[in-house]
């Protein structure tokens, strides 16, 4: 292996690497860090009288300055993410593979 | 939701002429046909933005207007995360397996299984995998089309199935995998018309600001959700790992549906590959937010005007909405879109299973026979899938989403491992793939039995052994959880302990990451190996952990 094919194969999969990282991560463990760290997202408050048959004596609320556009932030970064952010991602990984395709055939 | 007592016209035009539209693309597409190449694989020559949209159809199936709205009423956010995650596995699928695939010059999973490792016992054994996951897939999506019929155009169930599978039968008999691709794309096109503008009305009668954007067009209805249902966003109400499963699920799962990769193998080049996924993240995601639109409108309209819609009709609440919030017209509209949808899911199906059955079965069995003659039995191998598949979907499974899912989680263990390790780690060998292969889909499907098919509670079934932390929402899920590390660590550790695969085979990983040098180096380090099996260790271990702090 040359230095040229080395470099190529490293690139490969570091960046094969990074971006599967960082999509499992936006679309899929996403959602398990939200439980595990669910203190960051939102108040444990006294649950309402009412509610308290369904929900016992504390309950969730999300912290309204983490909103955006009205979303709960983890909810709109779950959405978002999984969209636009796995788009944007595979885009990029696209431009790097078609880039190193073009130094595989000269 | 009660049947209509009479015929809807409107609907029963617009759907016909989606059914007639499809017959007439199969036989202009059909003229293309000339060899078998072309007929499992569209002679290798469509575009991107034409495969894209054709994956895109395959993805949203009918479950995308009749089951996944009924999942959000149910599930609310972990219904969401499903989908999510199903959405962001297209880049995984993309960036681990498609153009590598591509390169490999296959013409199916099973075939690319079985020339990788060189084992005829795998390609059988793939074979029956693939059937077992398409028929899982199919026979909901059937069922589906005859739900719709009944329900919403005042025709008998059976005749929508029969009447749609006969349709779909014939144009991938005629048009094989030309005709099923145009038809795709149309199919696609259709069902993004009639699915985001009838949406847009329902969001706009509701009073949503941004419903011209249904996708983030309801976040000013937020505070009245979460006063009415305080839960609605809450993650908390299941394991962390069911989270972790439903991306093992979506991530491999989707490597290992034989029907997804399959698109692969009909683009021209390995670039092509890559860039038609972009394009088909980017539309699967339109479709996907505004679905989690159409469920959050659904649980708001039933709390804001107090309607009680029963849950045996959550599957038809899309068409229950725009009936109620945008008239008629949207929803033959919408009737059309589920039509098409459920039709292009099934064509790629018939696809796949009539391709394994004579390309990858026939063809192993009896290697001496032309390919001229097997182009003729694939015509009539197709045919006969498809009527056995229509008579299949009379009784089929109840929920057709969770057919589905299940399906994901056999097919991740089942086949998606052996793909992914085969691209990626030169030393996986037949043994290891053997191993994994058997042992993931084993557990995966037995499994089903016990829990999809004969209704055990997770909790209680014997198999796996530790099928007490299976509890909670969506707690069967963890099945996967279990099936895919299992048939990762087996693989590895299988192949590591047995005779390293013959150089031709290791040549095939260099020629798949497109190089023409081979070097033993490559591709054959330790660290993705033991990354991957300290992962699997991990979450298999994670799965035994917090026990009492989520709802049993």
């Amino acid at each position: 292996m040359n230095n040229d094919s080395k470099r190529g194969y490293k690139l490969e999969v570091w960046v094969t690497a990074i971006c599967f990282a960082i999509v499992a991560v936006t679309g899929g463990f996403f959602s398990s860090v939200v439980v595990i760290m669910n203190e960051v997202f939102f108040h444990q408050v006294p649950t309402p009288e009412n509610l308290v048959a369904a929900y016992g004596e504390t309950m969730f609320v999300f912290k309204e300055h983490l909103s955006v556009w009205g979303f709960p932030l983890h909810y709109f970064l779950l959405v978002v993410l999984s969209w636009f952010g796995a788009t944007l991602v595979g885009a990029i990984w696209c431009l790097v593979m078609d880039r190193l395709e073009e130094k595989q055939r000269a | 939701m009660e049947p209509r007592g009479e015929v809807f016209v409107l609907g029963l035009i617009l759907s016909i002429v989606v059914l007639l539209i499809s017959v007439m693309i199969s036989v202009w597409a059909r003229r293309f046909t000339r060899s078998l190449g072309d007929y499992y694989v569209a002679g290798r020559s469509i575009g991107a933005l034409n495969n894209g949209l054709a994956m895109v159809s395959l993805a949203l199936s009918l479950t995308t207007f009749i089951g996944l709205t009924a999942l959000i009423i149910e599930g609310l956010y972990v219904a969401v995360a499903v989908y999510a995650s199903f959405t962001a596995a297209f880049i995984g699928l993309m960036v681990l397996a498609a153009p590598y695939l591509r390169r490999h010059k296959s013409f199916t999973t099973m075939a690319f299984i079985s020339e990788r490792y060189d084992s005829k016992t795998l390609r059988y054994i793939s074979v029956i995998v693939m059937m077992i996951v398409s028929v899982l897939y199919l026979a909901g999506n059937l069922k589906g089309i005859g739900i719709v019929f009944f329900f919403l155009l005042g025709v008998p169930e059976i005749v929508g199935i029969v009447v749609g599978g006969l349709v779909v039968t014939l144009y991938v008999t005629l048009g094989g995998m030309y005709g099923v691709t145009y038809n795709q794309t149309f199919q696609t096109i259709v069902l993004l018309f009639c699915l985001m503008f009838p949406v847009a009305i329902v969001m706009r009668t509701l009073g949503a600001s941004g419903w011209v954007f249904p996708p983030l067009g309801y976040g000013d209805m937020v505070p009245q959700m979460t006063e009415a249902v305080p839960h609605y966003f809450w993650a908390m109400v299941a394991h962390p790992v069911v989270y972790i499963a439903i991306f093992l699920g979506s991530f491999i799962g989707i490597i290992g549906l034989p029907h997804f990769v399959m698109r692969y193998f009909t683009v021209r080049d390995a670039k092509e590959a890559r860039w038609s996924t972009v394009i088909c993240v980017f539309l699967v995601g339109l479709v996907n937010t505004t679905v989690y639109a159409t469920g959050f409108a659904a649980v708001y309209y039933m709390q804001a005007e107090g309607v009680d819609i029963p849950s045996a009709a959550y599957d038809y609440v899309v068409f229950i909405l725009v009936e109620a919030l945008a008239g008629d017209g949207w929803l033959a509209l919408a009737v059309a879109g589920s039509v098409a949808a459920g039709l292009s899911t099934v064509s790629g199906l018939l696809m796949i299973m009539g391709a394994g059955l004579i390309h990858d079965l026939y063809g192993a069995i009896k290697p001496e026979v032309d390919d001229e003659t097997k182009l003729k039995l694939s015509y009539g191998a197709m045919f006969l899938v498809g009527v056995a598949v229509i008579l299949f979907s009379l009784d089929p499974p109840e929920f057709i989403l969770e057919a589905i899912m299940w399906s994901f989680g056999i097919a991740a263990a089942g086949l998606g491992v052996p793909i992914v390790m085969g691209i990626w780690w030169k030393r996986t060998n037949k043994y290891g793939v053997g191993a994994g292969m058997v042992v993931g889909t084993l557990i995966a499907f037995v499994s089903w039995i016990m829990i999809g098919y004969m209704g055990m509670d997770p909790v209680d079934i014997p198999f796996p052994f530790f099928a007490k932390y299976f509890y909670g929402p969506l707690g069967w899920i963890k099945v996967i959880a279990v099936a895919v590390p299992i048939s990762f660590i087996l693989t590895i550790v299988v192949s590591w302990l047995t005779p390293p695969p013959p150089e031709n085979l290791q040549r095939q990983v260099d020629e798949m990451h497109g190089w023409s040098d081979v070097d033993p180096k490559r591709y054959n380090g330790k660290g993705l190996p033991i990354v991957i099996i300290v992962l699997s260790v991990f979450i298999m271990w994670f799965m035994t952990t917090l026990y009492d702090q989520f709802p049993k």
